[in-house]
């Protein structure tokens, strides 16, 4: 039997486009540690046995390796360190390859590190930057960003459940109005507002059915997560730690095209799945951490979860992947705002993408890390009220996701 | 000494190099390849922060290898697809060993596909990278081509973006040969022939009120 894997800190650097404070990578790292430090006095830089760095495209800093800067800051000279990279998924495989190294018994204190500097270059370039994730032969030149690879998705998927524009604005205000909770949240720093439905529906069109404010903000963003063996939680962070129950990974094709059809689904889940529409990569990493952490009905038996909203329209197919709702409850589910905070399952609780920022390789650490802060009870010290606390909150789900569902990772993390 | 040219006798090959006898040097003017340069900075009213300006320009050579075939296919007003001998499947975008585990990674053979297509699904974009601002807005539709078993996307042309229908029957025009350049670019979908748009719906006029500022937008660009 695998030992068991353990959280026992986080932080993450305000996220933001543009200066943050914290101007330089390695000095964001640092901070993220030191607050972790304050947070768990008991953690030493010396506990740590290994480091793992997520980080997305070097393309954004141009520097190659850049994970030596940030390691040689830090002091660790000597520590084994490798970088995991895996799209926007990158945060979630990091993850996956920390809790790994702790079950394997090689490893009792492993760091992560994730970052993005996606302000490095103008929007627009840093858009195209994105879409060299695409297949470049056949996708980069004829849809160029990744919003309208989503929107061609999310268009037929919308249609078969018939989930409509309205149905899906309201999950893109549930976020970026939590993220006003939430002083490091980009949108918090920057639009700061308050947001409707009919604002969603009158902002310009990014491609149909998606509008600017269904969509996740380019980031510039630093996070660190502090994954370890029980015993080494039980001796430094006794009453605050939360243990990894669940861990499950799954890939799935680079172009979206070729999910009809494809022989690796049809022999799991039969013919017809998932077609252009279903995140059956989402789908099939869910039933493994759900099996993995006992999880019967994830309705039930999960409080709330910290999901990869990218866009309005992702958030809405990843609860339908996530086994929430089936093609005929979906509408409703929606409607009847269960994902928001006063719902039975809030989504997002920090802001997710659309409200705290996406910073790439920083930012499936960013969920992890507010996963933990909601189950280790520490919501009210650091965001700025109760409101987005979930109360007795028990079991969460982290959720990271990349490429057009190309990869996805899920967590079931507990309250210990 | 003597070794190393027994060596070099008996060396294998796996494949006979191609020859590349034309070289033609495709650096656009202003790609001066000079490399790395710090080009200038910025520093804050307070002088705490700065910021440096690196830049590079650089050409890459994307080798298509055993794919070759498809974008020597565009250039010719060909869309070239593949097929497992084995199973049966074939595809656009080309795959050269099969994705049915059971076939065990078999070679595909070459087929040329039919100038037709089938919207799988479709968006209209109203944003886009840099290089495509000026076309928008853009209908890009995921098709199946011929027998492909996969959906592939382009441009759809020729109609108004509101008009656009799932499963609507497709046509492959492809550019002027002398404009072609072996990019997937060379071709783009329009509607057959013989189809006619349905009537305005509610959705339709949806689609049009949010084109119609992007129309306006793009003539406002340089």
């Amino acid at each position: 039997m695998s030992r068991k894997v353990c959280i026992i800190g986080g932080a993450t650097t305000p996220f933001d486009y543009g200066a943050t404070g914290f101007e330089s990578i390695e000095g964001g790292a640092a901070e993220c540690v030191r607050e972790t430090q304050q947070d768990v006095p008991e953690f030493s830089l010396r506990d740590l046995d290994l480091m793992i760095y997520s980080h997305f495209s070097v393309h954004f800093g141009h520097q190659l390796a850049p994970e030596w800067v940030i390691h040689d800051h830090l002091g660790l000279v000597g520590l084994p360190h490798y970088r995991v990279e895996n799209g926007g998924n990158t945060g979630g495989s990091a993850l996956y390859a920390a809790a790994l190294a702790i079950m394997s018994g090689h490893h009792d204190v492993v760091g992560i590190v994730g970052w993005e500097t996606m302000d490095s270059v103008s929007q627009s370039q840093g858009s195209e930057f994105i879409a060299m994730a695409s297949d470049i032969r056949y996708e980069l030149m004829v849809g160029g960003i990744y919003p309208i690879y989503y929107a061609a998705m999310a268009n037929k998927w919308m249609k078969d459940n018939k989930v409509t524009e309205e149905d899906v604005a309201r999950i893109a205000v549930k976020n970026k109005n939590n993220a006003m909770d939430n002083p490091k949240a980009q949108w918090y720093r920057n639009d700061h507002r308050y947001i409707t439905v009919d604002d969603v529906m009158k902002s310009r069109l990014i491609s149909y059915p998606i509008k600017k404010l269904d969509c996740c903000l380019m980031s510039r963003g630093v996070a660190f997560l502090l994954v370890c063996s029980e015993e080494y939680a039980k001796k430094v962070n006794p009453d605050n730690y939360v243990t990894v129950d669940g861990i499950g990974l799954s890939s799935c094709t680079i172009r979206a095209g070729d999910r009809l059809n494809n022989p690796g689904w049809s022999e799991r889940y039969g013919p017809g799945y998932p077609g252009m529409t279903e995140f059956a990569a989402c789908r099939n990493s869910a039933e493994q951490a759900y099996k993995m952490a006992a999880i019967k009905d994830p309705l039930k038996d999960i409080d709330f979860g910290e999901i990869h909203d990218a866009f309005s329209t992702s958030e809405a197919q990843i609860y339908k992947a996530l086994g929430l709702a089936d093609e005929n409850t979906i509408a409703k589910f929606i409607r009847d705002e269960r994902t928001s905070m006063q719902g039975d399952i809030p989504m997002n609780p920090g802001g997710g993408l659309l409200g705290y920022g996406h910073p790439v390789g920083a930012t499936g650490i960013m969920s992890a890390v507010e996963c933990y802060y909601q189950l280790a009870g520490m919501i009210p010290k650091k965001h700025l009220s109760k409101k987005t606390e979930v109360p007795d909150a028990e079991c969460g789900i982290v959720n990271s996701h990349a490429g057009t569902g190309t990869s996805i990772s899920n967590f079931i993390f507990r309250r210990h | 000494m003597m070794k190393g040219v027994l060596m070099a006798k008996n060396k294998e090959k796996f494949a006979d190099p191609p020859n590349f006898t034309e070289k033609r040097d495709y650096r656009p003017k202003d790609v001066k390849e000079t490399g790395l340069s710090y080009v200038g900075h910025e520093i804050s009213e307070d002088r705490t922060v700065m910021n440096q300006f690196l830049h590079y320009d650089q050409l890459y050579t994307i080798r298509h290898g055993w794919n070759s075939k498809f974008f020597i296919g565009l250039l010719e007003g060909k869309i070239m697809g593949t097929r497992c001998p084995k199973c049966g499947d074939s595809w656009v975008p080309v795959r050269t060993h099969c994705w049915n585990l059971n076939c065990n990674l078999q070679k595909t053979e070459w087929i040329e596909m039919p100038l037709t297509a089938k919207v799988h699904t479709w968006t209209i974009a109203g944003w886009s990278g840099r290089s495509s601002l000026k076309r928008l807005p853009i209908i890009l539709v995921y098709a199946q081509i011929g027998t492909s078993k996969v959906a592939m996307a382009n441009e759809l042309h020729g109609i108004n973006p509101w008009d656009v229908e799932f499963g609507m029957p497709l046509k492959i025009v492809f550019k002027p040969k002398e404009q072609r350049v072996g990019v997937v670019t060379d071709f783009h979908f329009e509607p057959v022939d013989f189809w006619k748009p349905s009537p305005m719906t509610e959705e339709k006029q949806r689609i049009k009120d949010l084109v119609t500022p992007v129309y306006e937008w793009v003539k406002t660009l340089k």
